[in-house]
């Protein structure tokens, strides 16, 4: 560890989190590889098992709130790794004066979030610590999916030539709870693309099956980190093509003006695919025909070389890097 | 209106057009030119979009002393940090300063020659916020009326108006100013007379001109013959700031031209220039990692003393520089002054990465370190982490 005390960037999703679950976590708890769940070995078939925290400030923003962020964050690590999700828990760790209303709409998206995805919230906790021990609530998941029989995604089948599709428009989250932060007030309607996408993670695997590699949702640290995460697994790099990411014109702006790479920030309803070269289209024009996917887009490919870095192909026929985000990108808007 | 349009100035056709252009000059020059920015932007926006990969071979673009993170004196880190240690202070500063390390050491912490910073002052219990503006920490002043509210204000002359304009229309009595604001037209003196300064051109800090217009710059070709075009920061205004310097090295007329005329009055803005001098005068301080630079610094005039932390605060603020400008074994002072690449100091990408910097250029969203370590050398070169 390169700290002896815990900084605001442990939690960025970047490289000093990643730095906290292989020193601290993976090595306690005695785990292997990492990813969004566990997949666990039953006899009858595999089970995939997740767990989330959710401290996003302010808990309601546009376009969702905490409580629909915790269902579709913790249906979403599910969904990825090849499950379909069905019981969820949630610990609610509330602060002293939070105003019960909030809590009652709270609950409510969050049952309304679970019914979307077709999941049932089956148990729960709730513990009050004194004001100013907390920002109103936060919520603890859980989440059980199965994988169907045969299914078998991750990124030990990622391989040179895999084409990386995406479902839509990028840092829609994280700049839509920076506009209603304190200090960042924006009068611009952007709003965040908080969703589960169970559905539309389904529909991909009834047209190409086999052909979809791997799956990554594109939260904190956004494509940044989960592209280089990815080419901690293999002889291979990731190849992006800038002007083939969809942004929305508000958050291209909106970060342009913030000095903010939208490549790097979080998104709670996008998810990053790797498919074979020969899927590609039709997975594409599966994702287009879905509500949560009118605006995919095939954004790049694994290559050969360079091996372990993430390279990003400018509009003017130039390269640069994309890093592992650093440092607090956005503080709490998760 | 169409100054603001990142479409046209991003426009792949036209950024092509320039880079030929330039190429052409290139080539009927026949030698080696080196130009440098002396602005963080250029080089963050250089290497964001691969600029340098756009040039052709006898054509380098070295980053110069462009970041006032990084110059800004240890001293003054410390004593933000002292400020921030005492009971009822909270000590508002721009995010880019948190994590730059001062001048006392931290026994113990992570590994080599490690100073304290900010966020190290955050950690002991300090109350230090990130602000985006002198305004934020006006906020902070009237939400906490029982707390004094200490403005570290680190920047360059267009940062510094912002104050300028606050105090001149009063600020609230709690609040006070840190200053360590630089000016750096006067580093464009001394750079010159440094032993082995080969530079044949200057790109000029666009949105720095555009509150000093550019007049400021007239000795760089007077007194030394150097090329000079201010520029902006989008692909398409750099290559054309480029462009403009290499014509007039081709035609051996180095003089001061405005590539960024949709922004730029060549005599800045002149409102601004005279709110600055009205509040803050030119004294000379010390950049770190280069020296003291005569009048290349504001502080207040007597007459704003009674938002001056240093008055409100005396005998609390450490005044003795700590020994070292930089830990030991940073190359930023070379890189500051363009002398050393990012990638041929030995703690790059090894001891010293934006998650845990170890000098000042690896920590600001201006450095030219963090810079390279982001992007890439900006050249389609992207092997140089260690």
């Amino acid at each position: 560890m390169r700290y002896e005390r815990i900084k605001m960037a442990h939690g960025s999703g970047g490289g000093l989190t990643l730095e906290l679950i292989e020193e601290i976590f993976a090595p306690a708890f005695g785990m292997g590889e990492l990813a969004d769940a566990a997949l666990l070995e039953d006899g009858s078939g595999r089970m995939a098992f997740t767990t989330d925290g959710h401290v996003v400030k302010p808990p309601f923003f546009p376009g969702g709130d905490i409580g629909r962020l915790a269902v579709a964050g913790t249906v979403n690590d599910l969904a990825v790794m090849g499950a379909r999700p069905r019981y969820l828990t949630a610990a609610f760790i509330i602060e002293e004066g939070l105003a019960i209303g909030d809590l009652a709409r709270i609950a409510r998206a969050m049952r309304e979030t679970a019914d979307e995805a077709g999941v049932a919230i089956v148990a729960g906790d709730t513990k009050v610590v004194e004001r100013g021990r907390g920002d109103g609530v936060f919520i603890a998941t859980a989440g059980v999916g199965f994988v169907p029989e045969g299914r078998d995604v991750g990124s030990h089948r990622l391989v040179p030539g895999d084409v990386l599709l995406i479902n839509g428009t990028l840092g829609d989250h994280g700049m839509a709870v920076l506009s209603r932060r304190e200090g960042f007030e924006l009068s611009l309607a952007l709003e965040s693309d908080v969703a589960p996408l169970n559905h539309l993670i389904e529909e991909v695997f009834a047209a190409v099956g086999d052909e979809l590699h791997f799956m990554r949702d594109l939260t904190r640290g956004g494509l940044a980190a989960a592209a280089n995460e990815m080419v901690r697994h293999g002889p291979f790099g990731v190849r992006i093509h800038e002007n083939k990411v969809p942004l929305q014109e508000d958050v291209a702006q909106y970060a342009g003006m913030m000095g903010i790479d939208p490549l790097l920030v979080a998104n709670e309803g996008k998810v990053l695919f790797a498919v074979t070269a020969g899927a590609a289209e039709e997975a594409l024009a599966v994702l287009r025909r879905h509500p949560l996917g009118a605006r995919a887009a095939a954004i790049g490919d694994l290559v050969r070389q360079p091996a372990g870095r993430v390279v990003v192909e400018t509009p003017y026929g130039s390269r640069r890097l994309l890093e592992m985000p650093v440092e607090e990108q956005l503080p709490r808007i998760c | 209106m169409d100054t603001f349009r990142p479409d046209l100035y991003r426009d792949p056709d036209l950024v092509a057009g320039l880079a030929a252009k330039i190429a052409g000059k290139a080539a009927q020059i026949g030698r080696k030119v080196k130009i440098m920015h002396i602005c963080g932007t250029h080089e963050h926006e250089m290497g964001r979009h691969g600029l340098r990969g756009l040039l052709p071979e006898n054509v380098e673009v070295l980053a110069g002393p462009g970041c006032p993170v990084c110059v800004c004196d240890q001293l003054y880190i410390d004593q933000a940090i002292a400020l921030s240690q005492e009971p009822g202070v909270i000590l508002a500063s721009f995010g880019d300063m948190l994590a730059v390390p001062g001048g006392v050491p931290l026994e113990g912490e992570r590994r080599g020659d490690v100073r304290m910073s900010l966020l190290d002052a955050r950690a002991r219990g300090g109350d230090v916020r990130a602000v985006y503006s002198v305004f934020d920490a006006v906020r902070i002043a009237h939400e906490n009326p029982d707390k004094e509210v200490v403005f570290f204000s680190v920047g360059f002359e267009t940062t510094v108006v912002a104050v300028a304009a606050l105090l001149l229309r009063g600020a609230p009595a709690e609040l006070s100013i840190l200053e360590a604001n630089y000016y750096t037209p006067p580093a464009t003196r001394l750079l010159p007379s440094l032993p082995g300064f080969d530079i044949d051109a200057f790109l000029l800090p666009g949105h720095a001109a555009a509150v000093t217009g550019i007049r400021i710059y007239e000795h760089l070709p007077r007194e030394h013959g150097i090329a000079c075009a201010a520029a902006g920061f989008e692909p398409v205004d750099q290559l054309a700031g480029i462009l403009a310097v290499l014509r007039q090295i081709a035609a051996g007329e180095p003089r001061l031209e405005n590539a960024y005329p949709r922004v730029l009055a060549e005599d800045g803005n002149v409102k601004a220039q005279e709110k600055l001098f009205r509040v803050f005068e030119l004294v000379p301080k010390r950049w770190r990692g280069i020296g003291v630079i005569p009048e290349s610094g504001f502080d207040l005039l007597p007459e704003f003393d009674r938002w001056s932390a240093r008055e409100r605060f005396k005998g609390l603020l450490p005044e003795a520089r700590r020994e070292g400008e930089h830990p030991r074994g940073c190359r930023c002072a070379a890189v500051t002054l363009g002398q050393s690449k990012p990638s041929e100091c030995p703690a790059f990408g090894a001891m010293c990465t934006p998650d845990d910097p170890y000098g000042p250029c690896m920590v600001s969203g201006e450095g030219t370190c963090r810079a390279w370590y982001l992007y890439g050398a900006g050249d389609g070169s992207l092997e140089v982490r260690a």
